[in-house]
């Protein structure tokens, strides 16, 4: 049976329409990130100091609904999820990336998407953060060839969790993911308990 | 006007995850924003020089043509709409400038700024940013996803203690 997702990638709709659902797809993230409060830096650096979980609530949530979603599909055949392009993983080049846009989150209070949104409602800092980012893509622009190798290295495709470990989607990947989540949840939970009690011990 | 509240955090992630789950079976991809920023820089320094297009990096936005005709650009400009709705709705639209009480603005737009530069150079390594690479790659079971999303978090919160005066109170 031939499946009916994803339609762009299985050429069943043209490249135009695709742009139009993807500017209304955009407006919903939009709106979306807006209402749960990704719009302000005030919610986004507290995720490091464990004083407000909002943002890591909803993220954990956003990912486990989208898995979920993705394991219905593909098990009633209606998705074929290899024609949905997942980044592939380039090991060393994630790593360092992931702890300098860390460290630019700690710094800024901003990534790339809630600036978007940062920006559009009024906030200065979210403006700056913005202008910042097209200088920083400069820079990468200007001295790509000088770390070409290493930004390709550690290759390994797409590479889900059912390639690492063994097993298949529905028995190893979306568990595994389900169990990273939840424990994520957990780990913030009771980071934040342990800073709540700290507080309200400085406070007496 | 007064100031609507914010949704509850896990309706936020459900809504959220299944937007993301339409994208993947629309357009085959899921959400992004670092790209549409990496295009937007292709794109004015290419019009301002034109052998830019020869750019060991950047070049491949080009050679299709406009760097910004592209479903990611498009989802951006999509995202600036919603997110303007959404806040003019809630009475949210005002100049400000977040910060911790008493700290230094001059300061906060310089680390706004700088954490921009960094951020930027960072998605371009770990192709892709909290939305692209963490979200969509983490929903896709993708290991890359984790790595990203958990260096990305611990560097920060390594690195938390010295920027306790900028969310101080929060």
């Amino acid at each position: 049976m031939e499946h009916l997702y994803p339609l762009f990638t299985t050429g069943q709709i043209s490249s135009n329409l695709n742009l139009f659902y993807g500017l209304l797809i955009g407006i919903g993230f939009g709106f979306i990130l807006e209402r749960a409060g990704f719009g302000t830096s005030k919610h986004i650096a507290p995720v490091f100091y464990f004083s407000n979980l909002r943002v890591t609530q909803t993220m954990i949530a956003a990912i486990l609904t989208a898995a979920t979603w993705v394991v219905i599909f593909s098990w009633m055949e209606w998705m074929d999820f290899s024609k949905v392009f997942i980044p592939p993983t380039y090991v060393w080049p994630y790593l360092v990336g992931g702890i300098i846009f860390g460290v630019g989150m700690i710094m800024a209070g901003w990534c790339p998407g809630t600036s978007v949104v940062g920006m559009v409602t009024g906030k200065v800092d979210a403006f700056a953060f913005v202008v910042g980012m097209f200088v920083g893509m400069w820079f990468f622009f200007d001295t790509y060839d000088g770390i070409k190798d290493f930004a390709n290295s550690g290759y390994l495709g797409r590479f889900t969790i059912d390639k690492f470990i063994g097993g298949d989607m529905f028995t190893s990947s979306y568990l595994v993911t389900v169990v990273l989540g939840v424990g994520l949840g957990i780990f913030m939970h009771t980071m934040k308990k342990i800073v709540d009690s700290k507080r309200s011990v400085e406070n007496e | 006007m007064e100031e609507k509240g914010y949704w509850n955090p896990v309706l936020s992630g459900i809504l959220l995850g299944t937007l993301l789950f339409i994208a993947y079976a629309v357009a085959g991809q899921g959400l992004g924003a670092s790209g549409a920023f990496a295009r937007t820089m292709a794109q004015l320094l290419y019009s301002v020089d034109p052998d830019f297009a020869h750019n060991a990096y950047a070049g491949k936005y080009l050679r299709h043509g406009n760097a910004l005709s592209n479903w990611i650009v498009v989802e951006v400009v999509g995202v600036m709409i919603g997110g303007f709705i959404s806040a003019l709705l809630a009475g949210r639209i005002k100049q400000s400038l977040d910060k911790g009480e008493g700290y230094s603005s001059a300061k906060r737009i310089f680390f706004a700024f700088l954490g921009g530069v960094l951020i930027a150079y960072a998605t371009r390594l770990a192709r892709g940013c909290t939305s692209g690479q963490a979200l969509s790659g983490a929903s896709g079971f993708s290991v890359g996803a984790w790595i990203f999303m958990l260096s990305a978090f611990g560097a920060g919160m390594f690195l938390a203690p010295l920027f306790k005066k900028q969310w101080k109170g929060l």
